[in-house]
Order: structure tokens, then C-alpha cells, then sequence
């Protein structure tokens, strides 16, 4: 058998750290390709949709005009000569309200059933139904609120004795999107749910909580910041959703209309809107109304997440004072601004990071050994 | 005696002090029933509102859905025909091959009833013997017309009996028409129809943009995760690259339309030499889509292989290469196949994006560079056509649900395995 030489060995692992390296990079290259996208994404949409401000139109007769920026700002009609977008967005805020009225207590309230109420097996069964609801595409849910949906909010239309039309309503829009909200809110719930500390249950039974006070007011609470998260992203999904609310709403095209068995239109029905056909002005403006729609969605995004801080940082100026032992030194560390709730958090990152630091040491030893 | 709020007067048990308590615990206890009790309710409806949509989808959609539907042109055919003017009969017999149908042994041509989509009584062609004279028609360009199908049905046919005109229409049924058939001398005009709005088209270009979507989007979203997971130092430029991809999955979908309208579809005329939306246009829109996905659950999966299999394939002597493409993707594979699934179940799903980035005139031909509709934009389309054809999106729709359900199942079951392998050693 050969002997391997020393420079052989040398030779071969200069060779393999060469190729480690050139891989590496290929996998950094692609991952920044993968953050570029939403950098990309922003800035196209956000130039060709302030391009339908400053580029000129023809219109049918061969005159050349322009869409003003203020009168698509405040316009309350969406019609050929203006296209105005304020009563579109007061629609969908207001849509998409609607809808987690109905949402948000049905999800939190299937959530505690399925983690804390029912018996495992049975909280399963619910839990996988919720993951297949969560599944199920939006068109589906387009066709089955034209089909089932309108036709029930006609009914109740008739019971109060008023007029729809066949049941393309507010309501109907608005219910569509609380029932594709209800899985993702729910699930996220389940998860953050599941994540409260037993001791504070514990706690709270020892007390003399019953089960479910001990449910509403203990585990909710504690479960609160994955809650918000949760109607975040269902919230996230309800303004953004397009398929399905275009087919029940009705598109209207002047509002806004409060009226929940009036028809209406939000920013992504409209945007839907006679798609096939669209040319000019009435293409680019789409992309307009999809700014209008991303500033909506970051600015939901910043108020929950507001909220969020609000509610789980009650205690703001008190602070939290840590002593711990790491690698034979003792650690003294004061945190400042951050709840008395939160210090377990901090605990446990301060665990991560004392077992990261192990785990680093081990193979540092390691390779000294080699 | 006083025991906090409690009472308890000995003398006289029964008096009503005594169970100010008890009220209050009454109270209490109908609030724990209700509590319990909403969520029971609430629970339920969200289960009633799954049941229900598939009831609703399967009780509409099964009896449109055949192999005449799945395979079947959405655009409705239309062919007239008639006997040439040198028509005259010969000696020739006919051999029919199929059992039934009404025969018209003068002509070699058999009938069958039918119903349409809507269940109107339709008739149609059974069977054209080899050697018919219906074989020898000639349409309005005079060239002779041969391919009868069985899907084509009689929509009208006018017949010389004797010296009058008779004018049948699928109306009469088959019987009559084969008889009426046996007595004529000449075929004036024969409209023979298919009944469209199948659904083949759009079925094919989903599965092209399922196929063209996971070869684009499936080695990106891998290799990123592979870096984030095993090569990227905690620092703030990955963790800024981390959440850039996070953000990605949080915009919406039609948003990505746009981008497949403004960026692919110019792009792939440039390149690809097509006009407008196309299958391949569409799929590099959803391949962007889908990458945060798959990034996403790839990398759970690798950071959730025991962290001893890197380090003893490094100690062994294997470079960070070898390790990461023989040790770590290998048994990292199983949520590389959850994230496939869950791209799968997307790609068949998506409407919003597909409508501008494809766009949604129904199509039967398919090319890569061509315009079409996925399953899911040909729902929209109809739906969002004058008379919407529930039965035909329902029918739709049980397609789609089977396949995204089943998928569904089947992600739960893989991550269930996966979880299993790996508790222990954990």
C-alpha cells in the first residue's frame, strides 16, 4: 500500500478547503439572490407604479391626458377619466375589519379547544381538518362563497327585507376572507399556545383558577405576542387575497360603501378587474393600486406589531438583574427596559448561548487534537 | 363563625347567607360551561365550514366530472357536412363492430342517446363503419370530412324521405333518426357538434408549470437554504439575509403577478421569443413565489438533523462539500419533500398570480410559449364570466381538492416520520 506522505495529505485537504471555499460562496451567491428578490420586487413596482402619473395616455377620442397622483390619492369613483383609489382603500380597511370580527374570536376559541380543551386524539382530528382548511386554494373559496355564501347573505338581506344584488355583497366578501384567515390565525395560535410554560398553568390551577379561567386569563395571556402574530399574517392574507374576494364582492366602482349587503370593491378585487381586456392607463394604474396595497399591508404590519410591544412589555421601566455562572466566571448582567415576564425569555437565550459557546469549545479542543 | 366571605351560622344551616358562596361558585360554574362551551361551538364551525365546502364541491362537481371533461377541448367544435352531389348508393353491407346504439344499416352509421352538459337528451355518433357513405361527406370547403368521433353529437340533420325535406335535431332521439335515416335517399345537411369545456388544456399547462417551476425554484431555494443552515457565520449580514426571505413570503400574491407582468414576460420575449404571457413566464413568477418555501422548510430540516452527523463526516475526514451533498441532503430529504409538496400544492392553487402573469383566455392547444390558464385561473375565468357554470367549476374544484388534501396528508405523514427518526438522537 502507498504511504501517504505528508505532503500528499497536505496537498489533498488544501485541494478540499479550495472547492469548501468555492462552494461556499456559490451558496452565499444563490442566498443573496434569494434576499434580492423582495428588494427587486419593491423597487419594480413601485417605479412602473408612479409611472402611470408621470407618463401621457391616449384616450378613445386621441386626446392625450394624465392621471393626476392627487386625484387617484383622494378619488371616490374609479372611472376612465379619474382613477381614484382613497374610497378603494377605505374599502378594503374596512372589508377586511369586518372579517376579523369574525375571525379572530373563532380562531382563538378553536385554538384553546384544540390544545388545552379537548382530549388529544380529538384535538388532532380538529387540528388536522384546520391544516386542510388552510390548504385549500382561494379560488375554492371564491366558488364556494358565489355558490353557498351569497345566496345565505341574500337570504338574510330579504329576512331584513332589503335588496342585494343575488347576494355580491360587503358581508359576503368579508366573510369569504374571515374563513380563509381562521387557519392561519388558528394555527399560529395553536403553536404559541402550546408554548406557554406549564408552571404558569400550574400556577394559576394551584390558586384556585378553574380550567377555563385558567385558559382565558392565563394561558391567552401568556400566549398573546404569537396570537398578534398570528392575525398578523391573517390579517396579512385577508388584504391581500384577490381571487376569491373578486368573485363575491361585486365590484363597485364608486364608494365607499359601508353598507354590508351593498356591493363594494377593495384595492386586489379591482385590481382583478377586467383583467383580460385591460390596455393603457387601466393596466398601469393596477400597479399603482398595488403600492397603495403594500403601504396598507406594512402599515397593519406596524400597528400589530405596536400593540404587540405595548401589550407584552407592560413594565417598561423596570429591569431585569441576571447573575449566572458561565465556563467557571461569574456573570453579572443588568437588562434594562424589558419586563419582569421577559426574563425567562432571557434566561433561556443566555442558556442557548452558553451551550453554543460549549459546543464551540468542544471544537475548538477538537482541532487541537488534530 | 366568619371563614372569609363565607358565613356559616350553625344554628340555622339552611339559612340563605350560607350559600351567598355556593351562588357565587353557581356563577362561576355556568361560566366555565359557557367558556368550554364556545369553544366546542367555535371549534365545530370551523370543522362544519371544511365539510361543508367539500360536501358542496363534490355534490355539484361529480356529475360533470368524466373522462369526457378531464379530456375533453373547452372550445366547442362545429363541422357541417353533406353527401356529395354525385351521391348515389352502391351494393356495399357494413360490418359493425359495437354491441347497441340504433343502426342505420343503409348507411353504415350507428346512433346513441346521450345528455349534454346541462342534461338536455343530445344523440350521439356511435359508430362510422370503415366503408360508410358518411365516410365519402364533404364539408363546406368540399374536402371530404372522415373523423367522426364518438364525442361529436347530431345537432341538426336535414334528409331527403321520399320527395320531402325532413329536419331532424338532437331533440328526436336516436332511434328516430337512425329510422328516418334507413328510409332517406340523400343527406342535405348534416351539423354534427362536440361538446366543449373540457378541461385537458388547462390540466396539461398545470402540470407543465408544476414541472417548470420546481426545476427553477427547487435547486435555488436548496442551495440557499444549505448556506443559511451550514456555511452562513452568525452575523448581521445573514440574519439580514434571513429575514429578506422571510419577508418575500409575507407579500402577496398578486403582487408577484405584477412581477411576472412587468419583469418575466417582457424578459421572455426578449429570450424566449413569445408574444405576451406564457407557461414559461408564469412559472418563473411562481418560481420566485415559491423559493421562500422552500428555503424555509429545507432549512428547518437540515437544522434539525442531529448536529453530530456534521461534525463526526468533518471528522472523518470528509470537506464541508462532501458532507453537506453525502451526509446532510440525504437525510435532510424528507423536508426537502415537504417543501416540493407544499410547492406542488401552491402552484395548483394559485389564481392571482397566474392571471397576470400568464393571463386567462382558456386555451386547448398547448405550447411553453403560448398563453393558457391553470386549473385554478380557469376557474376564475368561468366564474367570472357572464353565466358562471358551477357545475363545471365544482367539477374543477374536486380535482383540485383531491390532489391539494391528499398532498396535505401526506406532508403530515413525512414530518411525522421525520420527527420519529430523529427524537432520539436529537
Amino acid at each position: 500500500m502507498k504511504e501517504l506522505s505528508e505532503e500528499l495529505i497536505i496537498k489533498h485537504s488544501k485541494r478540499k478547503s479550495i472547492i469548501d471555499k468555492i462552494t461556499g460562496f456559490f451558496f452565499l451567491f444563490v442566498a443573496l439572490i434569494c434576499a434580492c428578490i423582495i428588494v427587486f420586487t419593491i423597487v419594480f413596482i413601485i417605479v412602473k407604479g408612479i409611472s402611470a402619473f408621470t407618463n401621457t395616455y391616449i384616450d378613445s377620442n386621441g386626446n392625450p391626458y394624465k392621471q393626476s397622483f392627487w386625484g387617484f390619492i383622494s378619488g371616490m369613483s374609479y372611472t376612465v377619466t379619474n382613477y381614484g383609489a382613497l374610497f378603494l382603500l377605505i374599502n378594503t380597511i374596512y372589508i377586511v375589519f369586518l372579517s376579523s370580527i369574525i375571525s379572530i374570536p373563532v380562531s382563538i376559541l378553536t385554538a384553546i379547544f384544540i390544545v388545552r380543551i379537548a382530549p388529544k386524539s380529538i384535538g388532532a382530528i380538529f387540528q388536522t381538518g384546520i391544516e386542510m382548511l388552510a390548504s385549500i386554494p382561494s379560488v375554492i373559496f371564491g366558488l364556494f362563497g358565489m355558490g353557498v355564501i351569497c345566496p345565505f347573505v341574500n337570504d338574510i338581506a330579504t329576512s331584513f327585507g332589503l335588496q342585494t344584488s343575488g347576494g355580491l355583497s360587503v358581508l359576503s366578501g368579508a366573510i369569504v376572507l374571515a374563513l380563509m384567515s381562521i387557519p392561519t390565525i388558528t394555527l399560529i395560535t395553536i403553536t404559541s399556545i402550546k408554548s406557554v410554560s406549564n408552571s404558569y398553568i400550574q400556577g394559576s390551577l394551584a390558586l384556585g383558577a378553574t380550567n377555563s379561567e385558567t385558559n382565558f386569563r392565563v394561558v391567552l395571556k401568556g400566549a398573546i405576542s404569537g396570537i398578534i402574530s398570528g392575525i398578523i399574517l391573517g390579517l396579512g392574507r385577508a388584504l391581500g387575497e384577490a381571487t376569491a374576494v373578486s368573485l363575491v364582492i361585486g365590484n363597485s366602482f364608486a364608494g365607499p360603501n359601508f353598507n354590508p349587503f351593498g356591493i363594494g370593491s377593495t384595492l386586489t378585487s379591482t385590481m382583478m378587474q377586467g383583467i383580460g381586456e385591460s390596455v393603457g392607463l387601466n393596466y398601469d394604474i393596477r400597479f399603482s393600486l398595488g403600492i397603495l396595497l403594500m403601504f396598507v399591508i406594512v402599515l397593519v404590519n406596524l400597528i400589530l406589531n405596536y400593540v404587540k410591544n405595548k401589550i407584552t412589555n407592560p413594565y417598561k421601566k423596570s429591569g431585569v438583574l441576571l447573575t449566572f455562572c458561565k465556563n467557571g466566571v461569574i456573570y453579572i448582567k443588568a437588562y434594562f427596559n424589558k419586563s419582569k415576564d421577559n426574563k425567562d425569555e432571557i434566561l433561556d437565550k443566555d442558556k442557548e448561548e452558553n451551550n453554543i459557546s460549549k459546543i464551540e469549545n468542544k471544537e475548538d479542543r477538537k482541532d487541537e487534537n488534530r | 363563625m366568619k371563614i372569609g366571605k363565607l358565613n356559616l351560622n350553625f344554628k340555622n344551616p339552611f339559612k340563605k347567607e350560607n350559600f351567598i358562596n355556593e351562588g357565587m361558585s353557581r356563577k362561576r360554574l355556568l361560566k366555565d360551561i359557557l367558556r368550554n362551551l364556545s369553544t366546542v361551538i367555535f371549534a365545530l364551525f370551523c370543522l362544519f365550514i371544511l365539510v361543508y365546502i367539500i360536501v358542496y364541491i363534490f355534490t355539484n362537481g361529480s356529475r360533470t366530472l368524466s373522462w369526457d371533461f378531464i379530456s375533453g377541448n373547452y372550445q366547442e367544435t362545429s363541422v357541417s357536412v353533406r353527401a356529395p352531389d354525385d351521391f348515389s348508393f352502391d351494393d356495399r353491407t357494413f360490418e359493425f363492430t359495437k354491441e347497441g346504439g340504433y343502426r342505420s344499416e343503409k348507411w353504415g352509421i350507428s346512433f346513441i342517446d346521450g345528455e349534454d352538459h346541462s342534461g338536455n337528451p343530445t344523440v350521439f355518433i356511435y359508430e362510422v363503419c370503415d366503408n360508410s357513405y358518411f365516410n365519402e361527406f364533404i364539408d363546406s370547403q368540399n374536402n371530404v370530412y372522415t373523423s367522426y368521433s364518438s364525442e361529436e353529437y347530431v345537432a341538426n340533420i336535414n334528409l331527403i324521405v321520399g320527395d320531402s325535406l325532413e329536419l331532424l335535431s338532437d331533440n328526436d332521439g336516436a332511434s328516430k333518426i337512425a329510422s328516418t335515416l334507413d328510409e332517406a335517399s340523400d343527406v342535405t345537411f348534416l351539423n354534427i357538434k362536440t361538446l366543449g369545456r373540457g378541461i385537458r388544456g388547462s390540466l396539461i399547462t398545470t402540470l407543465y408549470l408544476i414541472l417548470i417551476t420546481l426545476i427553477i425554484a427547487v435547486p435555488i431555494g436548496v442551495c440557499a437554504a444549505i448556506y443559511l443552515s451550514l456555511f452562513a457565520k452568525k452575523n448581521k449580514i445573514t440574519s439580514l439575509i434571513r429575514s429578506l426571505i422571510d419577508m418575500t413570503s409575507a407579500i402577496p400574491s398578486i403582487i408577484f403577478g405584477f412581477i411576472g407582468a412587468l419583469v418575466f414576460i417582457p424578459f421572455m420575449n426578449a429570450v424566449g421569443g413569445t408574444s405576451g404571457g406564457s407557461i414559461l413566464s408564469g412559472s418563473l413568477t411562481l418560481a420566485i413565489m415559491l423559493i421562500p418555501t422552500i428555503v424555509k422548510n429545507t432549512e428547518e430540516s437540515i437544522i434539525a438533523l442531529p448536529k453530530g452527523y456534521m461534525d463526526s463526516s468533518l471528522a472523518l475526514g470528509a470537506s464541508r462539500t462532501e458532507t453537506v451533498f453525502k451526509v446532510m441532503l440525504p437525510n435532510a430529504l424528507p423536508g426537502i419533500i415537504t417543501a416540493i409538496i407544499l410547492s406542488i400544492g401552491r402552484i395548483i392553487g394559485e389564481s392571482a398570480a397566474l392571471v397576470f402573469a400568464i393571463g386567462v383566455s382558456i386555451q386547448d392547444s398547448i405550447r411553453l410559449t403560448g398563453s393558457s390558464t391553470s386549473l385554478a385561473v380557469h376557474i376564475w375565468s368561468i366564474l367570472g364570466s357572464e353565466n358562471p357554470d358551477y357545475d363545471s367549476a365544482c367539477a374543477i374544484s374536486i380535482i383540485i381538492l383531491v390532489i391539494v388534501l391528499v398532498l396535505c396528508l401526506i406532508t403530515k405523514l413525512i414530518s411525522y416520520r421525520f420527527n420519529k427518526k430523529f427524537k432520539g438522537a436529537r
